[in-house]
């Protein structure tokens, strides 16, 4: 509690001093030059963000690779390529009007007929969300150089929200062309219209990227060159930040445990801020194929059992907030979330457990247990080994006896979702920029796809709540969108085929020398053309 | 003459060892569970199947085992060991980067700990329960006692945190462009404090079967009767107690010897050093079968060729031993 209430009220002196500070820092001129160097964990496999959408891919392509559309604080598309829009009242086409006098790193024109290339002949192909964000899309057509027409086949309205770098990178159709798009040799020296160019990669090393001299909005970017550093240790990691090595590490690349050391450093800083278009939420998921896990009241019995500030305060180091539902807070100010579901976090939860246990004919043993079950601890970090710890003993008090069973990324992976060999298992789930990608896929019947990571395993199976999300992915109207979301997360809270624990709080830490490299709801997944360091 | 036909036997011999390494390294690595376009797919967080059967096609994981074995086994023969799809690299090119800063940490270390080792365990074996003694048995037993994780931290707080005077971790300076001179200073300070960390735990372990093996030498019969003859004990220390009591070090350099090439997952993770530890490290996190078993494969090659030296360098301390 105690610690809470300090970063409690770190957080508001670090606004009110922001809020105070923010006039003067604004009146300082960012200054030219400089290289920034930043932590990207752990080194990326490749740099085809058009074909592997891996978290550590697009630190550094989203400085290549720009989108038609960038997003402001309200989540709202803003011009990027694409200097404006028009969408037509049924939804069916969006027509782009976009910018003149950009060029690709190769010297290449952008021009309309690139638009068509990257969505119809790679990413449409390609990109493991293709089949649901682009799936309505029949056609782009190039009326002329500069216009591009996005035809549906339905109405769409979730498309607006995934044409940032990071979602649909512009690419160019001269590096392109009659290449077969899994295969092109500039997956890992990429070729964009971005403020920076690729310079090289020294294997288990460094990312280098260099100042594009041409870049469209002149006078950007300040930084001469940007450097992704590799450091598989998290203790160096925050080392390398409090020598000077390094001046920014975000997606909590170091420990959670390392940031309040990290706070106290007058060189360093922390922020919150950048993540809102990835809405991580930690979760259960429960095989409802294995007893007594296709009882309702054992799922609901389980959501009662935990107590998600405890978490958020002894795993996530105060980071972090409880989960209502399937929908994140973050989407807030769209309209779409509610929390006037089923609430789990009542004064009397634990003895409420003990009697939805009790009706589902799980009388407690001489031992004080009522059943056996594993959970299978999620393989990517210490804190998932933290949690699994505290769920096992907090499943203990009402009488579930639970063993942790931890493997690594592929055999975890393989086990829950090809396998369907587990009984509960505690992934997260990022929402990404809206309920149709990056929430309906562990929800819907058809979603229930063998040997497809991270989608329906739970085998939960609403007719209704099919056709609720079959309805919100194609309605305009916002009003009603909302309605349809906040119906499908009342119905949902109230089957409870998953046990939402928390929302993910990301933090990046940075010098303070370091200025503007959070601009946006993309945060470190959209380019640092603004970034500038003091020098 | 002789002992060039016994270097061409052995490496002739080699040949079907290697053959066999490779063959049950593959056998082995289909053992674990899960593959690279699950771990692929994983790592992005969404996926759907077709991409999957996509990705599954590309890596040739489509194909039937006895198929894929065969693939391997034909491109092993021609020196080819394949293409690493997750890095979208050749294998050899992945290896052959790592290779550099792999031997330079590892021989490094290597000659820290044979040297010091050595010296140190001579120092106490000659001074039997002197000061001497003493104080290189507390370091053996510190040193060895010491993770070299934790030391490696530790080295990190004191000379960068506090003092400033060594960069954290990497090869280089990213960005500073040196060239000649100023390059080798510049890795070489990167270099100090993961070698360091490095060689102490088999600095230790050197110290401590020399000490042990100069005590035995010294109580031999040979060496009552070469003060007899009315040797110095200086010309008694280096002309025979040394020659014999080094053998056994000579056995545990080729073990430290045979693992140089696999470099330290653990202690290149600390500093971030690029070497070919971490590089095994992610590909059997994420998988990359080609890439696992060409490591594998020139570990194995490393180790064959250093049991060879070993052996080799025996005849020469010891000539009895000779083919």
């Amino acid at each position: 509690m105690h610690q809470r209430f300090n970063l409690g009220l770190r957080a508001f002196c670090v606004a009110a001093s922001f809020a105070l500070l923010s006039p003067g820092a604004q009146a300082a001129e960012p200054q030219r030059g400089g290289t920034m160097v930043m932590i990207v964990q752990p080194e990326p496999a490749t740099l085809a963000s058009y074909l592997s959408v891996a978290g550590n891919i697009c630190p550094v392509a989203c400085q290549v690779y720009e989108g038609l559309v960038g997003y402001d604080w309200d989540l709202k598309p803003v011009p990027k390529l694409a200097k404006s829009w028009e969408i037509s009242p049924d939804g069916l086409t969006i027509t782009f009007h976009l910018r003149e006098e950009v060029t690709f790193h190769n010297g290449a024109k952008f021009t309309s007929a690139d638009v068509q290339y990257s969505f119809m002949q790679v990413l449409k192909k390609v990109n493991p969300r293709a089949p649901v964000v682009l799936g309505d899309l029949i056609a782009v057509d190039t009326p002329d150089e500069m216009t591009a027409v996005f035809r549906f086949s339905h109405p769409a309205p979730y498309l607006m929200k995934a044409l940032s770098g990071y979602d649909a990178p512009i690419l160019s159709k001269s590096v392109f062309e009659n290449i077969d798009p899994a295969a092109n040799p500039s997956a890992n020296k990429p070729i964009g219209t971005g403020p920076y160019k690729f310079g090289a990669w020294a294997r288990g090393q460094y990312i280098r990227l260099d100042r594009n001299p041409n870049y469209w909005q002149s006078g950007l970017p300040y930084l001469d060159r940007i450097v992704a550093r590799f450091i598989p240790d998290a203790s160096t990691r925050s080392a390398a930040l409090e020598t000077g090595e390094v001046q920014y590490a975000a997606y909590s690349s170091v420990n959670y445990s390392d940031i309040k050391r990290l706070q106290a450093n007058p060189a360093l800083d922390t922020t919150t801020k950048g993540y809102e278009m990835t809405s991580g939420i930690s979760e259960i998921e429960m095989n409802a194929h294995r007893p007594p896990f296709d009882k309702r009241e054992v799922r609901q019995a389980i959501a009662y059992a935990i107590d998600r500030n405890f978490i958020i305060d002894n795993v996530q180091y105060g980071f972090g907030k409880p989960a209502t539902g399937p929908i994140s807070s973050n989407f807030k100010p769209l309209g779409l979330y509610s929390d006037d579901v089923m609430r789990f976090d009542v004064p009397d939860r634990i003895a409420i457990a003990n009697k939805l246990l009790d009706e589902a004919g799980l009388p407690r043993k001489d031992n004080g247990m009522r059943f056996a079950t594993t959970l299978e601890v999620n393989s990517f970090g210490q804190q998932w080994m933290r949690q699994a710890e505290y769920i096992k003993q907090a499943l203990a008090v009402v009488g579930i006896d639970v063993t942790l069973r931890s493997e690594d990324t592929g055999a975890w992976l393989r086990r829950v979702y090809t396998n369907y060999d587990y009984d509960m298992s505690e992934p997260f789930f990022n929402n990404l920029s809206d309920p149709v990608i990056g929430v309906q896929r562990q929800y819907v019947t058809s979603q229930i796809r063998k040997g497809v990571d991270f989608v329906n395993n739970t085998f939960y199976s609403n007719k209704e709540v099919d056709d609720l999300f079959a309805a919100g992915a194609q309605e305009v109207d916002p009003v009603k969108r909302a309605e349809i979301y906040h119906k499908i997360q009342k119905i949902v809270v109230t089957d409870s085929p998953v046990v939402w624990l928390t929302e993910v709080q990301y933090v990046t830490v940075f010098n303070r020398k370091l200025h503007d490299a959070t601009t946006g709801p993309l945060g470190t997944y959209s380019a640092f053309e603004r970034a500038w360091i003091e020098h | 003459m002789r002992r060039l036909t016994y270097v061409g036997g052995r490496l002739a011999l080699a040949v079907p060892v290697l053959f066999c390494i490779a063959v049950l390294n593959f056998f082995l690595i289909h053992l674990a569970p899960g593959d690279p376009a699950s771990v692929m797919a994983g790592e992005g967080g969404s996926a759907t199947p077709e991409y999957m059967a996509m990705l599954r096609h590309k890596f040739g994981l489509d194909q039937s085992l006895p198929m894929q074995l065969w693939h391997y086994v034909t491109n092993v023969a021609t020196f080819d060991l394949g293409y690493s799809f997750r890095n979208d690299e050749p294998v050899l090119n992945l290896i052959l980067d790592r290779l550099g800063p792999t031997l330079l940490l590892m021989v490094t270390a290597f000659v820290i700990s044979v040297s010091v080792g050595t010296l140190l365990g001579l120092l106490a074996g000659t001074g039997r329960n002197t000061w001497r003694d003493g104080a290189s048995s507390v370091l053996a037993l510190l040193a060895s006692a010491t993770p070299s994780f934790w030391l490696g931290l530790m080295l990190i707080v004191l000379f960068s945190i506090r003092l400033g005077w060594l960069p954290t971790s990497g090869f280089e300076t990213i960005g500073s462009f040196y060239e000649g001179r100023a390059y080798a200073l510049d890795v070489g300070r990167h270099l100090i404090m993961p070698a360091l960390s490095l060689a102490l735990f088999y600095l230790a372990l050197y110290t401590r079967v020399m000490r042990a093996s100069v005590i035995e030498q010294t109580n031999m019969d040979y060496v009552t009767t070469a003060r007899a003859k009315g040797q110095t004990e200086r010309g008694i220390l280096f002309g025979h107690i040394l020659r014999n009591a080094l053998l056994p070090v000579i056995t545990m350099a080729g073990v430290q010897a045979g693992n140089l090439i696999g470099g330290s997952v653990v202690v290149e993770s600390v500093f971030g050093w690029p070497g070919i530890g971490t590089l095994a490290f992610s590909a059997l996190q994420g998988r990359d079968l080609n890439l696992l078993l060409g490591i594998f494969l020139v570990s194995a090659c490393v180790v064959v060729v250093i049991n060879l030296v070993v052996d080799l360098a025996y005849i020469t301390l010891d000539p009895r031993m000779d083919v």
